[in-house]
Protein backbone atom coordinates (compact mmCIF):
# COMPACT_ATOMS: atom_id res chain seq x y z
CA UNK A 1 0.00 0.00 0.00
CA UNK A 2 1.34 3.62 -0.61
CA UNK A 3 0.96 6.80 1.51
CA UNK A 4 -0.73 9.04 0.47
CA UNK A 5 -0.13 12.43 -0.95
CA UNK A 6 -0.73 13.80 2.13
CA UNK A 7 1.54 11.97 3.84
CA UNK A 8 4.15 12.77 1.31
CA UNK A 9 3.82 16.56 1.95
CA UNK A 10 3.94 15.78 5.80
CA UNK A 11 6.99 14.19 5.07
CA UNK A 12 8.63 16.75 3.44
CA UNK A 13 7.15 19.50 5.54
CA UNK A 14 8.17 17.89 9.02
CA UNK A 15 9.49 14.69 9.13
CA UNK A 16 12.87 14.88 6.98
CA UNK A 17 13.60 17.93 9.18
CA UNK A 18 13.35 15.99 12.67
CA UNK A 19 14.78 12.80 11.18
CA UNK A 20 18.37 14.82 9.73
CA UNK A 21 20.16 16.15 12.43
CA UNK A 22 19.85 12.57 14.00
CA UNK A 23 21.39 10.67 10.81
CA UNK A 24 24.73 11.39 11.96
CA UNK A 25 23.55 9.74 15.30
CA UNK A 26 22.55 6.85 13.95
CA UNK A 27 25.81 6.48 11.47
CA UNK A 28 27.82 6.48 14.66
CA UNK A 29 25.46 4.15 16.27
CA UNK A 30 25.90 1.62 13.47
CA UNK A 31 29.50 2.08 13.39
CA UNK A 32 29.33 0.76 17.25
CA UNK A 33 27.64 -2.40 15.49
CA UNK A 34 29.75 -2.80 12.43
CA UNK A 35 32.95 -2.52 14.50
CA UNK A 36 31.72 -5.17 17.50
CA UNK A 37 30.57 -7.69 15.28
CA UNK A 38 33.85 -7.10 12.99
CA UNK A 39 35.90 -7.33 16.70
CA UNK A 40 33.69 -10.77 16.92
CA UNK A 41 35.00 -12.32 14.19
CA UNK A 42 38.29 -11.35 14.25
CA UNK A 43 38.74 -12.70 18.31
CA UNK A 44 36.88 -16.04 17.16
CA UNK A 45 39.41 -16.58 13.99
CA UNK A 46 42.25 -15.08 16.33
CA UNK A 47 41.37 -18.04 19.10
CA UNK A 48 41.60 -20.41 16.45
CA UNK A 49 44.20 -19.64 14.91
CA UNK A 50 46.60 -19.40 18.42
CA UNK A 51 45.28 -22.70 19.51
CA UNK A 52 46.30 -24.20 16.29
CA UNK A 53 49.63 -22.50 15.99
CA UNK A 54 50.42 -22.36 19.99
CA UNK A 55 51.46 -18.14 18.82
CA UNK A 56 51.11 -17.04 22.64
CA UNK A 57 50.79 -13.19 20.89
CA UNK A 58 47.68 -14.26 18.92
CA UNK A 59 45.92 -15.27 21.68
CA UNK A 60 46.69 -12.38 23.66
CA UNK A 61 45.18 -10.48 20.90
CA UNK A 62 42.16 -11.81 20.05
CA UNK A 63 41.62 -11.68 23.86
CA UNK A 64 42.31 -7.97 23.99
CA UNK A 65 40.25 -7.87 20.49
CA UNK A 66 37.16 -9.55 22.66
CA UNK A 67 37.24 -6.82 25.40
CA UNK A 68 37.08 -3.87 23.36
CA UNK A 69 34.31 -6.33 21.11
CA UNK A 70 32.07 -6.23 24.20
CA UNK A 71 33.03 -2.72 24.78
CA UNK A 72 31.78 -1.85 21.30
CA UNK A 73 28.84 -3.86 21.62
CA UNK A 74 27.82 -2.49 25.07
CA UNK A 75 27.98 0.93 23.36
CA UNK A 76 26.14 -0.16 20.59
CA UNK A 77 23.24 -1.49 22.48
CA UNK A 78 22.25 1.24 24.97
CA UNK A 79 23.33 3.75 21.98
CA UNK A 80 21.40 2.15 19.74
CA UNK A 81 18.23 1.41 22.61
CA UNK A 82 18.54 5.69 22.87
CA UNK A 83 18.14 6.03 19.29
CA UNK A 84 15.27 3.57 19.29
CA UNK A 85 13.37 5.54 21.79
CA UNK A 86 14.52 8.83 20.35
CA UNK A 87 12.61 7.52 17.06
CA UNK A 88 9.90 6.39 18.91
CA UNK A 89 9.09 9.34 20.80
CA UNK A 90 9.09 11.81 18.25
CA UNK A 91 9.12 10.36 14.78
CA UNK A 92 6.63 7.45 15.44
CA UNK A 93 4.29 9.90 17.82
CA UNK A 94 4.36 12.50 15.72
CA UNK A 95 2.97 9.97 12.61
CA UNK A 96 0.38 8.53 15.05
CA UNK A 97 -0.49 12.25 16.23
CA UNK A 98 -0.78 13.63 12.24
CA UNK A 99 -3.23 10.67 11.35
CA UNK A 100 -5.53 11.83 14.56
CA UNK A 101 -4.68 14.16 17.05
CA UNK A 102 -6.90 12.51 19.63
CA UNK A 103 -4.81 9.06 19.53
CA UNK A 104 -2.66 8.50 22.34
CA UNK A 105 1.13 6.27 22.37
CA UNK A 106 2.73 4.95 24.33
CA UNK A 107 6.03 3.46 23.08
CA UNK A 108 6.40 1.09 25.89
CA UNK A 109 3.26 -0.09 26.74
CA UNK A 110 1.06 -2.87 24.94
CA UNK A 111 -2.29 -4.54 25.16
CA UNK A 112 -2.99 -6.22 28.70
CA UNK A 113 -2.42 -9.99 28.87
CA UNK A 114 -5.71 -10.56 30.07
CA UNK A 115 -7.20 -8.71 27.20
CA UNK A 116 -5.09 -11.24 24.99
CA UNK A 117 -6.18 -13.91 26.99
CA UNK A 118 -9.93 -13.29 26.92
CA UNK A 119 -9.89 -13.07 22.99
CA UNK A 120 -9.60 -16.53 23.51
CA UNK A 121 -7.76 -16.30 20.26
CA UNK A 122 -4.60 -18.17 21.22
CA UNK A 123 -5.40 -20.51 24.39
CA UNK A 124 -1.90 -22.08 24.91
CA UNK A 125 -0.35 -21.49 27.62
CA UNK A 126 2.11 -18.10 26.93
CA UNK A 127 5.48 -18.25 29.68
CA UNK A 128 6.89 -15.22 27.98
CA UNK A 129 4.50 -12.53 27.11
CA UNK A 130 5.96 -9.34 25.29
CA UNK A 131 4.76 -6.38 23.26
CA UNK A 132 4.85 -2.64 22.42
CA UNK A 133 3.67 0.54 20.96
CA UNK A 134 0.42 0.64 22.14
CA UNK A 135 -1.98 2.95 20.65
CA UNK A 136 -5.19 3.85 21.73
CA UNK A 137 -8.16 6.05 20.39
CA UNK A 138 -11.24 6.39 19.41
CA UNK A 139 -12.83 6.92 15.62
CA UNK A 140 -15.76 8.14 15.48
CA UNK A 141 -18.25 6.34 17.86
CA UNK A 142 -15.44 3.49 17.74
CA UNK A 143 -13.18 3.27 20.69
CA UNK A 144 -10.39 0.95 19.87
CA UNK A 145 -6.73 0.01 20.86
CA UNK A 146 -3.93 -2.25 19.39
CA UNK A 147 -0.34 -2.72 19.98
CA UNK A 148 2.48 -5.30 19.28
CA UNK A 149 2.37 -8.74 21.14
CA UNK A 150 4.61 -11.69 20.72
CA UNK A 151 3.82 -14.48 22.81
CA UNK A 152 5.87 -17.51 23.12
CA UNK A 153 5.67 -20.79 24.94
CA UNK A 154 8.43 -22.66 26.43
CA UNK A 155 9.26 -25.59 24.80
CA UNK A 156 11.36 -28.64 26.38
CA UNK A 157 12.85 -31.51 24.85
CA UNK A 158 15.71 -33.50 26.28
CA UNK A 159 17.99 -31.41 28.20
CA UNK A 160 17.63 -28.41 25.53
CA UNK A 161 14.55 -25.91 25.86
CA UNK A 162 13.85 -23.31 23.25
CA UNK A 163 11.38 -20.76 22.91
CA UNK A 164 8.48 -21.19 20.65
CA UNK A 165 6.55 -18.06 19.21
CA UNK A 166 2.34 -18.36 19.82
CA UNK A 167 1.52 -15.35 18.27
CA UNK A 168 3.49 -12.32 17.17
CA UNK A 169 2.26 -9.41 15.26
CA UNK A 170 -0.51 -6.82 15.59
CA UNK A 171 -3.37 -7.37 18.30
CA UNK A 172 -6.56 -5.17 17.79
CA UNK A 173 -9.43 -4.47 20.30
CA UNK A 174 -12.61 -2.59 19.03
CA UNK A 175 -15.88 -1.72 20.49
CA UNK A 176 -18.34 -4.20 18.42
CA UNK A 177 -21.75 -2.16 16.97
CA UNK A 178 -23.80 -5.28 18.68
CA UNK A 179 -24.49 -6.17 21.75
CA UNK A 180 -24.08 -10.05 22.01
CA UNK A 181 -24.02 -12.51 24.90
CA UNK A 182 -21.93 -15.57 23.75
CA UNK A 183 -18.39 -15.78 21.71
CA UNK A 184 -17.58 -16.56 18.39
CA UNK A 185 -13.98 -17.13 16.92
CA UNK A 186 -13.17 -17.11 13.13
CA UNK A 187 -10.27 -18.67 12.50
CA UNK A 188 -8.25 -18.07 9.09
CA UNK A 189 -7.81 -21.48 7.43
CA UNK A 190 -4.24 -20.30 6.29
CA UNK A 191 -2.94 -19.76 9.99
CA UNK A 192 -0.41 -22.49 11.21
CA UNK A 193 -0.34 -20.54 14.83
CA UNK A 194 -3.79 -21.86 15.01
CA UNK A 195 -3.38 -25.67 15.01
CA UNK A 196 -5.88 -28.33 14.94
CA UNK A 197 -5.64 -29.49 18.92
CA UNK A 198 -5.84 -25.47 19.48
CA UNK A 199 -8.99 -25.28 17.62
CA UNK A 200 -10.12 -28.57 19.47
CA UNK A 201 -9.82 -27.53 22.71
CA UNK A 202 -11.82 -24.06 22.34
CA UNK A 203 -14.69 -26.00 20.70
CA UNK A 204 -14.45 -28.04 24.28
CA UNK A 205 -13.26 -25.68 26.88
CA UNK A 206 -15.98 -23.32 25.79
CA UNK A 207 -18.93 -25.24 24.04
CA UNK A 208 -18.35 -24.15 21.11
CA UNK A 209 -20.23 -25.55 17.37
CA UNK A 210 -19.04 -25.37 14.18
CA UNK A 211 -21.06 -22.94 12.56
CA UNK A 212 -21.42 -23.77 8.46
CA UNK A 213 -22.49 -20.13 6.69
CA UNK A 214 -23.75 -20.12 3.38
CA UNK A 215 -20.69 -17.66 1.67
CA UNK A 216 -18.75 -20.14 -0.33
CA UNK A 217 -15.65 -17.91 -0.50
CA UNK A 218 -15.90 -17.04 3.04
CA UNK A 219 -16.23 -20.32 3.78
CA UNK A 220 -12.82 -21.28 1.93
CA UNK A 221 -10.86 -18.66 3.96
CA UNK A 222 -12.43 -18.94 7.28
CA UNK A 223 -13.76 -21.96 9.81
CA UNK A 224 -15.62 -20.51 12.23
CA UNK A 225 -16.86 -21.81 16.00
CA UNK A 226 -19.42 -20.07 17.93
CA UNK A 227 -21.23 -20.96 21.52
CA UNK A 228 -24.63 -19.73 19.58
CA UNK A 229 -25.17 -20.70 15.87
CA UNK A 230 -27.96 -17.31 16.49
CA UNK A 231 -25.55 -15.28 17.48
CA UNK A 232 -22.99 -16.23 14.79
CA UNK A 233 -24.93 -15.75 11.61
CA UNK A 234 -26.04 -12.20 13.62
CA UNK A 235 -22.93 -10.89 13.74
CA UNK A 236 -21.54 -13.03 10.38
CA UNK A 237 -24.48 -11.03 8.24
CA UNK A 238 -23.88 -11.52 4.53
CA UNK A 239 -22.42 -8.24 3.83
CA UNK A 240 -20.29 -8.41 7.44
CA UNK A 241 -18.97 -12.03 5.56
CA UNK A 242 -17.78 -10.00 2.23
CA UNK A 243 -15.73 -7.26 4.24
CA UNK A 244 -13.94 -10.13 6.36
CA UNK A 245 -13.18 -11.63 3.07
CA UNK A 246 -12.30 -7.62 1.66
CA UNK A 247 -9.69 -7.64 4.32
CA UNK A 248 -8.23 -10.63 4.11
CA UNK A 249 -6.91 -9.64 0.88
CA UNK A 250 -5.82 -6.49 2.78
CA UNK A 251 -4.16 -7.96 5.76
CA UNK A 252 -3.00 -11.16 4.72
CA UNK A 253 -4.54 -14.21 4.90
CA UNK A 254 -3.20 -15.10 8.51
CA UNK A 255 -5.67 -13.06 10.28
CA UNK A 256 -8.34 -14.70 13.03
CA UNK A 257 -10.63 -12.46 14.46
CA UNK A 258 -13.21 -13.35 18.06
CA UNK A 259 -16.03 -11.95 19.13
CA UNK A 260 -15.91 -11.69 22.91
CA UNK A 261 -17.77 -9.34 25.30
CA UNK A 262 -18.78 -7.37 22.45
CA UNK A 263 -15.62 -6.45 21.74
CA UNK A 264 -14.30 -7.49 18.10
CA UNK A 265 -10.45 -9.16 18.65
CA UNK A 266 -8.69 -9.39 15.64
CA UNK A 267 -4.61 -10.73 15.40
CA UNK A 268 -2.66 -9.61 12.43
CA UNK A 269 0.60 -12.45 12.07
CA UNK A 270 3.31 -9.83 11.24
CA UNK A 271 7.15 -11.51 11.06
CA UNK A 272 8.25 -7.36 11.08
CA UNK A 273 9.21 -5.64 14.48
CA UNK A 274 6.43 -2.68 14.17
CA UNK A 275 7.27 0.75 14.56
CA UNK A 276 10.90 -0.29 14.93
CA UNK A 277 13.67 1.96 13.20
CA UNK A 278 16.81 0.39 11.78
CA UNK A 279 20.48 1.79 12.68
CA UNK A 280 21.99 0.54 9.71
CA UNK A 281 19.82 1.81 7.14
CA UNK A 282 18.37 5.35 6.33
CA UNK A 283 14.66 5.45 8.11
CA UNK A 284 13.66 7.13 4.65
CA UNK A 285 9.77 7.66 3.11
CA UNK A 286 8.90 4.58 2.42
CA UNK A 287 10.23 3.02 5.80
CA UNK A 288 7.84 6.19 7.64
CA UNK A 289 5.37 5.24 4.99
CA UNK A 290 4.97 1.47 6.14
CA UNK A 291 4.43 2.72 9.75
CA UNK A 292 1.41 5.48 8.24
CA UNK A 293 0.09 2.66 6.55
CA UNK A 294 -0.18 0.73 9.40
CA UNK A 295 -2.25 2.46 11.33
CA UNK A 296 -4.55 3.10 8.06
CA UNK A 297 -5.16 -0.46 8.44
CA UNK A 298 -6.63 -0.06 11.72
CA UNK A 299 -8.91 2.18 10.43
CA UNK A 300 -9.45 0.11 7.56
CA UNK A 301 -10.45 -2.92 9.93
CA UNK A 302 -13.12 -0.20 11.38
CA UNK A 303 -14.34 1.26 8.20
CA UNK A 304 -14.95 -1.93 6.67
CA UNK A 305 -16.26 -3.71 9.11
CA UNK A 306 -18.81 -0.43 9.74
CA UNK A 307 -18.27 -0.59 13.40
CA UNK A 308 -19.19 3.04 13.56
CA UNK A 309 -23.03 2.36 12.26
CA UNK A 310 -24.70 1.76 15.18
CA UNK A 311 -28.37 1.89 13.67
CA UNK A 312 -28.73 -1.09 16.14
CA UNK A 313 -29.32 -0.66 20.67
CA UNK A 314 -25.65 -0.30 20.57
CA UNK A 315 -25.02 4.30 20.97
CA UNK B 1 -20.32 -69.15 7.07
CA UNK B 2 -23.08 -68.26 10.01
CA UNK B 3 -20.69 -66.09 11.70
CA UNK B 4 -19.95 -64.16 8.62
CA UNK B 5 -23.63 -63.86 8.18
CA UNK B 6 -24.15 -62.92 11.99
CA UNK B 7 -21.41 -60.17 11.65
CA UNK B 8 -23.31 -58.61 8.59
CA UNK B 9 -26.41 -58.51 9.92
CA UNK B 10 -25.46 -56.61 13.49
CA UNK B 11 -23.22 -54.32 10.90
CA UNK B 12 -25.73 -53.84 9.11
CA UNK B 13 -28.43 -53.10 12.36
CA UNK B 14 -25.95 -50.28 13.76
CA UNK B 15 -25.12 -48.84 10.49
CA UNK B 16 -29.22 -48.59 10.55
CA UNK B 17 -29.28 -47.49 14.16
CA UNK B 18 -26.97 -44.47 13.43
CA UNK B 19 -28.75 -42.82 10.33
CA UNK B 20 -31.45 -43.23 12.08
CA UNK B 21 -30.11 -41.19 15.06
CA UNK B 22 -28.77 -38.71 12.92
CA UNK B 23 -31.95 -38.16 10.88
CA UNK B 24 -33.93 -37.44 14.49
CA UNK B 25 -30.80 -35.56 15.21
CA UNK B 26 -31.28 -33.46 11.79
CA UNK B 27 -35.04 -32.98 12.49
CA UNK B 28 -34.41 -32.00 16.34
CA UNK B 29 -31.82 -28.96 14.78
CA UNK B 30 -34.77 -28.05 13.10
CA UNK B 31 -37.48 -28.01 15.75
CA UNK B 32 -34.26 -25.96 18.06
CA UNK B 33 -33.85 -23.43 15.16
CA UNK B 34 -37.59 -23.04 14.51
CA UNK B 35 -38.18 -22.78 18.51
CA UNK B 36 -35.12 -19.46 18.82
CA UNK B 37 -36.51 -18.29 15.57
CA UNK B 38 -40.09 -18.30 16.81
CA UNK B 39 -39.02 -15.98 20.04
CA UNK B 40 -37.26 -13.63 17.71
CA UNK B 41 -40.72 -13.45 15.35
CA UNK B 42 -43.07 -13.00 18.50
CA UNK B 43 -40.62 -10.06 19.28
CA UNK B 44 -41.22 -8.62 16.34
CA UNK B 45 -44.74 -9.49 15.88
CA UNK B 46 -44.99 -7.27 18.96
CA UNK B 47 -43.78 -4.56 17.15
CA UNK B 48 -45.74 -4.04 14.24
CA UNK B 49 -48.89 -2.40 16.04
CA UNK B 50 -46.50 -0.27 17.32
CA UNK B 51 -44.84 1.10 13.85
CA UNK B 52 -48.45 0.64 12.22
CA UNK B 53 -49.50 3.10 14.45
CA UNK B 54 -46.46 5.36 14.53
CA UNK B 55 -46.56 5.41 10.67
CA UNK B 56 -50.26 5.57 10.29
CA UNK B 57 -50.82 9.06 10.63
CA UNK B 58 -48.29 9.66 7.86
CA UNK B 59 -48.75 7.28 5.02
CA UNK B 60 -51.55 8.03 4.01
CA UNK B 61 -51.35 6.43 0.81
CA UNK B 62 -50.38 3.29 1.90
CA UNK B 63 -53.18 2.54 4.50
CA UNK B 64 -54.24 -0.78 2.18
CA UNK B 65 -50.59 -2.42 3.11
CA UNK B 66 -50.77 -1.69 6.70
CA UNK B 67 -54.42 -2.89 6.91
CA UNK B 68 -52.80 -5.96 5.07
CA UNK B 69 -49.81 -5.97 7.35
CA UNK B 70 -51.85 -6.22 10.46
CA UNK B 71 -54.51 -8.68 9.01
CA UNK B 72 -51.29 -11.29 8.54
CA UNK B 73 -50.00 -10.49 12.16
CA UNK B 74 -53.31 -11.15 13.81
CA UNK B 75 -53.58 -14.43 11.78
CA UNK B 76 -50.27 -15.66 12.57
CA UNK B 77 -50.18 -15.00 16.51
CA UNK B 78 -54.62 -15.97 16.83
CA UNK B 79 -54.58 -19.40 14.61
CA UNK B 80 -53.16 -22.44 15.81
CA UNK B 81 -50.73 -22.57 12.77
CA UNK B 82 -48.18 -25.72 11.73
CA UNK B 83 -44.59 -25.22 11.13
CA UNK B 84 -44.59 -24.77 7.38
CA UNK B 85 -47.88 -22.76 7.07
CA UNK B 86 -46.25 -20.54 9.54
CA UNK B 87 -43.41 -19.95 7.55
CA UNK B 88 -45.50 -19.31 4.17
CA UNK B 89 -47.35 -16.87 6.49
CA UNK B 90 -44.60 -15.18 7.77
CA UNK B 91 -42.74 -14.70 4.42
CA UNK B 92 -45.86 -12.99 3.21
CA UNK B 93 -45.46 -10.57 6.10
CA UNK B 94 -41.88 -10.06 5.39
CA UNK B 95 -43.01 -9.13 1.75
CA UNK B 96 -45.46 -6.75 3.43
CA UNK B 97 -42.93 -4.96 5.71
CA UNK B 98 -40.09 -4.41 2.59
CA UNK B 99 -43.04 -2.70 0.82
CA UNK B 100 -43.71 -0.47 4.04
CA UNK B 101 -39.50 -0.39 4.61
CA UNK B 102 -39.34 0.62 1.12
CA UNK B 103 -41.87 3.39 1.91
CA UNK B 104 -40.63 5.03 4.06
CA UNK B 105 -38.33 7.00 2.08
CA UNK B 106 -41.33 8.81 0.58
CA UNK B 107 -41.96 10.41 3.97
CA UNK B 108 -39.25 12.99 4.93
CA UNK B 109 -41.35 14.05 8.08
CA UNK B 110 -41.64 10.58 9.61
CA UNK B 111 -38.00 10.09 9.22
CA UNK B 112 -37.61 12.88 11.28
CA UNK B 113 -40.07 11.82 14.21
CA UNK B 114 -38.37 10.99 17.27
CA UNK B 115 -41.24 8.26 18.23
CA UNK B 116 -40.64 6.81 14.60
CA UNK B 117 -36.42 6.96 15.07
CA UNK B 118 -36.72 4.91 17.89
CA UNK B 119 -38.80 2.42 16.71
CA UNK B 120 -37.16 2.07 13.92
CA UNK B 121 -33.53 1.14 15.77
CA UNK B 122 -35.83 -1.49 17.55
CA UNK B 123 -37.19 -2.89 14.70
CA UNK B 124 -33.83 -3.38 13.43
CA UNK B 125 -32.37 -4.83 16.28
CA UNK B 126 -35.30 -7.29 15.79
CA UNK B 127 -34.85 -8.15 12.19
CA UNK B 128 -31.15 -8.64 12.37
CA UNK B 129 -31.77 -11.43 14.89
CA UNK B 130 -34.29 -12.09 12.85
CA UNK B 131 -32.42 -12.99 9.80
CA UNK B 132 -29.66 -14.29 11.54
CA UNK B 133 -32.17 -16.84 12.95
CA UNK B 134 -33.81 -17.86 9.85
CA UNK B 135 -30.16 -18.21 8.15
CA UNK B 136 -29.95 -21.13 10.92
CA UNK B 137 -33.19 -22.31 10.47
CA UNK B 138 -32.57 -22.58 6.50
CA UNK B 139 -28.91 -24.28 7.23
CA UNK B 140 -30.80 -26.49 9.48
CA UNK B 141 -33.42 -27.63 7.22
CA UNK B 142 -30.34 -27.98 4.15
CA UNK B 143 -28.93 -30.42 6.63
CA UNK B 144 -31.97 -32.44 7.33
CA UNK B 145 -32.74 -32.41 3.53
CA UNK B 146 -29.33 -33.57 2.45
CA UNK B 147 -29.90 -36.52 4.96
CA UNK B 148 -33.48 -37.92 3.85
CA UNK B 149 -32.23 -37.00 0.39
CA UNK B 150 -28.64 -38.53 0.13
CA UNK B 151 -28.27 -42.37 -0.02
CA UNK B 152 -28.48 -44.51 2.00
CA UNK B 153 -29.93 -42.46 4.62
CA UNK B 154 -32.88 -41.56 1.65
CA UNK B 155 -34.16 -45.43 2.47
CA UNK B 156 -34.33 -44.89 6.08
CA UNK B 157 -35.83 -41.53 5.75
CA UNK B 158 -38.52 -42.91 3.52
CA UNK B 159 -39.59 -45.90 5.92
CA UNK B 160 -39.26 -43.01 8.83
CA UNK B 161 -41.64 -41.09 6.66
CA UNK B 162 -39.19 -37.59 6.73
CA UNK B 163 -40.92 -35.07 4.50
CA UNK B 164 -39.43 -32.22 3.40
CA UNK B 165 -39.60 -28.82 5.07
CA UNK B 166 -40.16 -25.38 3.97
CA UNK B 167 -37.43 -23.14 4.06
CA UNK B 168 -37.61 -19.43 5.09
CA UNK B 169 -37.41 -17.03 2.02
CA UNK B 170 -34.37 -14.67 3.11
CA UNK B 171 -34.58 -11.20 1.63
CA UNK B 172 -31.98 -8.82 0.62
CA UNK B 173 -30.00 -7.88 3.71
CA UNK B 174 -29.92 -4.14 2.12
CA UNK B 175 -33.45 -3.51 1.07
CA UNK B 176 -34.06 -5.27 4.28
CA UNK B 177 -33.59 -2.62 6.97
CA UNK B 178 -33.40 0.73 5.26
CA UNK B 179 -30.18 2.74 6.40
CA UNK B 180 -30.95 5.05 8.41
CA UNK B 181 -27.99 6.78 10.21
CA UNK B 182 -28.37 7.82 13.10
Amino acid sequence: MQAGKDFNEFYNSELRGLIAPQEKERKRVAVFGIFGAILVILSVAGFFYATSSNIQGVAIGAFVSLIAAVIMLVIFYNKRKNYVSWFKENIVHSIIKYIDPELQYNPAGCVHKNDYKNSGLYLEHTDRYRGDDYVEGRRDKTTFCFSEIHTQKKVTSGKSTHWETIFKGLFFIGDFNKNFQGRTFIYSENNPQLGFFSKLFNSFAWNLEKVKLESIEFESKFIVYSSDQVEARYILTPSFMERLVKLQDLMGDRTSYSFVDTNVYVAIPISDELFEPSVFSENDYNRLGDYYNTVQIVFEIIDELNLNLRIWNKE
Amino acid sequence: MIYIFLTAIVIIILVLIIIYNNLIQKKNAIDNAYFSMDVMLKKRYDLIPQLVETVRGYMTHEKDVLMKLTELRQKVIVENLNTNDKVELDNKINAVLQNVFASFENYPQLKASENFLKLQGAINEAEEQLAASRRFYNAAVNDYHNGIEMFPSSLVASWMRLKNKTFFSIANEHSQVPAFKF
